[in-house]
């Protein structure tokens, strides 16, 4: 009986491709603040027209990896362009794209940024859709309680942290229980403030699989002073019980108060209004020196579009991202997401809770967040973690470079 | 993963006389006629349909994929796309790596511990619960409970429970060492999937030593009880060698299950703080999505050959013990 | 899935001493103090098992302040309606159901086939060499089948829960078979002879009296069984690839990953993935506990 019941199941699994002569398309997307959004995008295109049916699979990056390796992967994948979704790309699993309109309206700043992070030679593999440049979320009420100004130099910074503190305010409100939020916060914008990450990573590849003490370039040598100074921000100006906070406190945390300063990108804002729509916020780049002019701010590409070779609907796929790509619905979506636009006619990001990182971003201040461009299989939220928590910060940045060398020798 | 949880235990006191029962323990002891096998019979044609399409079905299931996954070991593959043969290299690398080398110190410290702390909770509760109690079906029925219960929603239960309901207690109690969240302890953090682990896996026990014990004969202890032993003596010399052999399949069933402990630790602490609790199971599972595929099944290679041999040193124990 | 019980069965001809020890029990005065220390110790089951159920009735903002102990005010229920429809836990509830007793009864059958044969024709190297090949997949860790399981089934478009049923009956069935064998080596021969004498073919043999013989340990083998396929998450979550079909853990925990910001819609999520097995095992627990437990003391 049960058996029945099962092949009945596995049934409606197979014929689920070609009934009425509709294409069905799975389009994978699993960004857990957007997903009410596209949902509404593709019941709106599923009512549009009647040749394809979309179809969207939000279980996130360990489903479509096993996609992949099954051989029916989604048809369209929209996800954050790190190093895990880039192996796709550099193993060149998806498709070129280069013929495409929407290829074509890529900034070539952002063009970079995304080559960056993994491309395969030849091809124009991802369409980056959605781009977050990240600094310190901070509570503008509690600077102006205490005449408090944006701070441009990691001295002014203390300054602040000190008067806060000595208001019984807690300067940075931290969440270390969730390893993710201390390497996209704290690690990413202490070592992006403070080391010039291109050339870093340039002489990383250059050196291959030699890199650690003696060599040019290490992240023993070269991270070792913003990590310092992290640990300052992290060990002495943060909430008492940081330890134990994961990130659903820190946003219903920020969102009454509690903190005057949070190193999060800017999709904690939605998570934020959710307890408290009127929380006045700003964004400012987290200064790691005291020379004004090395601010810069955390970019990454938070969505970008591949479609894979396996899929058998590349040309549905292809329309259904053309449709996704229309400005009306690209600019809504990183409007409501408070990201910015990747293309050269994208809309303006005026939301004043991310207008203070604008100009870096539109001048080309920018960096890569070290936590998405290292490999994954170098468990950086892990040794992050484990650094603000109390390990030596040399030794922890000397198991990174051991780890980069020892990943480079199997590849 | 049943699989991955449960060892070839013999039987205790299995029957001792000819056929017994087959299996690892007792594959020293000559072959017998044994109780149902008929010697040089034909084999009934029912008997190849119970077995060789399970057989096949099996084989493609299990084996074969083990094959693939040990054949991949030797390249560079991350699941799909191109890749090349890379030799002995992930081997290589992965004897220095110094995050697995803390990975399997951390896994069978950790189960070491945990299959001391789980057997004595057992034994001891098994004791009460077979004595003379009130509400001995309720008690019974609460104490089976977490058996019942996945292990990624016990972690997450206890995640919070940790960080939130223990230091309330502390604060209340005034307990300073309680204050603090044990998962954010990197010296600690163990002891909490110690206590999880322990926590969903003492029913199991428990109930070998129920039975255990049920099994023993009264007339023992009517005995004892005339020649005025304490409670405590009887405890120790009579019920305890009287179970011996529980103690033994508890022991190796429980160690070879914590040595595959991926679910609780995955929810509890994430392997955190740090790479403090981060097991070999929950490497090379990490290794099937952060494109560490290759690198990973060899460690999965390791990991099966030490498993085996972990377990086949535990039963050749157990058959000296056996013997004597 | 940590260590799940085994409980093999003792020897023949042992009695169960549990009516007698009961008679023993009921006759002599209870013992107070060892009763009151194990029901201090119920509480550490009982209270993870509180904090679920009371912040699962919580409001969201009541469930904010992580307050583990206190009661639910005002008790709300509107963690459930959320964790309920973002899980769509009816239809994970069905796929899970029919999963689950699919690999029950498939187990039972395929490991009790596989035990008679193998006990029966002992003296045969193939049967012999097919009980040791079964049980060294006991050793073999889930991660190093999980990849190429993925592109097997998928290549035979078993990508399913049919699938998920299949795989799942052959991880259960080393296990099985090795309690089975060892039950069925303590059943007397003399018992089977006699049945062939009255002219009963293996099959018949087989459905008439060793297998209504074998009900105790059908009955463990069952409840391992149900608790591996209700529980387990990873198998699923890897090889079903239509998300719509997927079962109802896998729907929980990528409900934890993406929507768990409020305690109360957490807790209420877990509380259902709970519920069902915990219900169920406490209406069958006299029988769950005489199967597991007689299986051990009945021969």
């Amino acid at each position: 009986m049960a058996v029945v019941a099962a092949a009945a199941l596995a049934g409606t699994a197979l014929a689920g491709c070609s009934a009425s002569g509709q294409q069905r398309i799975v389009f994978a997307f699993n960004k857990r603040e957007g997903i009410p959004y596209m949902q509404k995008v593709v019941d709106d295109y599923n009512a549009s027209q009647k040749k394809v049916h979309v179809v969207m699979d939000t279980s996130g990056i360990g489903t479509t990896a096993a996609g992949f390796v099954r051989g029916n992967p989604p048809d369209l994948l929209l996800a954050n362009f790190n190093n895990q979704a880039a192996r796709y790309v550099t193993h060149c699993a998806t498709i070129d794209l280069s013929e495409t309109a929407e290829a074509k309206r890529v900034r070539p700043a952002v063009k970079t940024l995304v080559d960056g992070v993994g491309e395969c030679p030849g091809r124009t593999s991802a369409v980056p859709y959605s781009i977050m440049a990240a600094g310190v979320i901070y509570n503008k009420q509690i600077f102006a309680r205490y005449n408090l100004e944006v701070p441009q130099t990691y001295d002014e910074l203390i300054e602040v942290c000190k008067t806060l503190k000595a208001h019984g305010i807690i300067p940075f409100y931290g969440t270390f229980f969730d390893s993710w939020t201390v390497s996209q916060g704290w690690f990413d914008y202490a070592a992006g403030g403070s080391v010039d990450l291109k050339s870093f990573f340039n002489g990383l590849d250059a050196q291959g699989t030699d890199v650690g003490p003696d060599s040019a370039v290490s992240f023993q040598k070269n991270f070792l002073p913003g990590m310092q100074k992290m640990m300052v921000l992290a060990r002495t100006y943060s909430n008492a019980d940081a330890n134990s906070r994961i990130y659903g406190d820190g946003n219903t945390a920020m969102a009454q108060g509690k903190g005057a300063m949070y190193l999060q990108g800017p999709w904690a804002f939605s998570e934020i209004a959710k307890t408290n729509p009127k929380a006045q916020l700003g964004t400012f780049p987290l200064p790691m020196t005291n020379d004004p002019k090395n601010l810069k701010v955390a970019v990454n590409v938070d969505l970008a579009a591949m479609i894979p070779e396996q899929s058998s609907h590349q040309q549905a796929a292809k329309d259904f991202m053309s449709y996704l790509f229309q400005p009306r619905i690209i600019d809504a979506y990183n409007a409501s997401q408070l990201g910015y636009g990747p293309l050269t006619d994208s809309a303006a990001q005026n939301d004043p809770r991310v207008s203070g990182v604008q100009s870096y971003y539109q001048s080309g201040q920018m960096y890569a967040g070290p936590s998405y461009v290292i490999p994954q299989a170098i468990p950086i939220p892990n040794l992050a973690q484990s650094m603000i928590l109390g390990a030596d910060p040399k030794g922890v940045l000397a198991v990174i470079d051991a780890d980069w060398a020892r990943f480079a020798r199997r590849q | 993963m049943a699989t991955t949880s449960l060892p070839a235990a013999p039987s205790p006191e299995a029957p001792r006389r000819a056929g017994s029962a087959p299996t690892a323990a007792s594959t020293s002891s000559p072959r017998d006629a044994g109780q149902l096998a008929r010697k040089h019979h034909k084999v009934e044609p029912v008997f190849w349909w119970m077995t060789i399409p399970t057989l096949i079905v099996f084989t493609l299931a299990i084996p074969l994929p083990a094959v693939m996954g040990i054949f991949y070991s030797f390249t560079n593959f991350i699941g799909v796309g191109n890749w090349r043969f890379l030799g002995l290299a992930n081997y290589v690398a992965m004897f220095s790596d110094p995050q697995i080398r803390a990975s399997y110190l951390f896994t069978v410290g950790f189960s070491l511990v945990t299959v001391v702390v789980v057997n004595i909770v057992s034994f001891l509760l098994a004791v009460g619960l077979t004595g003379r109690i009130r509400a001995k079906v309720a008690m019974r029925t609460i104490f089976v409970i977490p058996m019942v219960i996945s292990g990624i929603v016990i972690a997450y239960v206890f995640q919070f429970v940790f960080s939130n309901a223990v230091p309330a207690i502390g604060q209340a109690l005034g307990i300073g060492l309680l204050k603090e969240s044990l998962l954010t302890n990197p010296d600690l953090a163990w002891l909490a999937v110690v206590v999880v682990t322990a926590w969903q896996a003492i029913p199991g026990t428990l109930l070998i030593y129920i039975a255990g014990l049920m099994s023993v004969d009264e007339v023992i202890y009517e005995a004892a009880d005339i020649d005025g032993a304490s409670k405590f003596k009887q405890l120790m010399q009579l019920t305890l060698p009287l179970v011996s052999s529980y103690v033994v399949i508890n022991t190796i069933l429980g160690f070879k299950g914590f040595l595959n402990a991926y679910d609780i630790i995955v929810g509890l602490t994430a392997g955190g703080p740090g790479t403090s609790t981060m097991s070999v199971a929950m490497n090379i599972v990490n290794g099937l999505t952060n494109g560490d595929y290759a690198y990973q099944m060899a460690n999965a290679t390791v990991f099966f050959i030490f498993t085996l041999l972990v377990s086949l040193l535990q039963l050749s124990l157990m058959r000296g013990r056996n013997k004597k | 899935m940590t260590a799940l019980p085994v409980v093999p069965p003792v020897a023949v001809g042992k009695k169960p001493r549990s009516s007698r020890r009961a008679d023993r029990a009921t006759l002599q005065r209870p013992n107070w103090p060892v009763t009151i220390i194990l029901a201090i110790c119920t509480l550490t089951v009982l209270i993870p098992l509180y904090v679920t159920v009371s912040m699962a009735f919580k409001s969201t903002s009541q469930a904010v302040d992580g307050k583990a102990f206190s009661l639910p005010h005002p008790f709300s229920v509107e963690g459930f309606k959320q964790a309920w429809t973002m899980t769509n836990t009816p239809v994970g509830l069905g796929i899970s159901a029919v999963i689950t007793a699919g690999v029950v009864l498939l187990t039972i059958f395929l490991a009790a086939f596989a035990s008679y044969a193998i006990v029966s024709n002992w003296d045969r190297r193939f049967f012999r060499y097919t009980f040791f090949y079964v049980l060294a997949a006991m050793f073999i860790p889930f991660p190093v089948v999980a990849l190429p399981q993925v592109r097997l089934t998928g290549l035979v478009h078993l990508d399913n829960p049919l699938g998920v049923i299949i795989l799942a009956t052959m991880f259960q069935l080393a296990f099985s078979v090795l309690l089975f064998t060892t039950f069925l080596r303590s059943i007397p021969h003399e018992l089977e002879e006699s049945a062939h004498i009255d002219g009963a073919t293996t099959w018949q043999t087989f459905w008439q009296l060793i297998f209504p013989l074998l009900a105790p340990m059908s009955a463990t083998v069952g409840i391992f069984a149900f608790l591996y396929a209700w529980n387990d998450f990873m198998m699923p979550s890897l090889i079903i690839s239509n998300a719509d079909h997927q079962s109802l853990p896998v729907r929980q925990n990528i409900f934890q990953t993406q929507f768990a910001n409020n305690y109360n819609v957490s807790f209420a999520s877990y509380l259902m993935a709970m519920a069902p097995a915990v219900i169920v095992y406490i209406f069958t627990q006299r029988w769950v506990m005489s199967g597991v437990t007689q299986g051990a003391v009945k021969g």
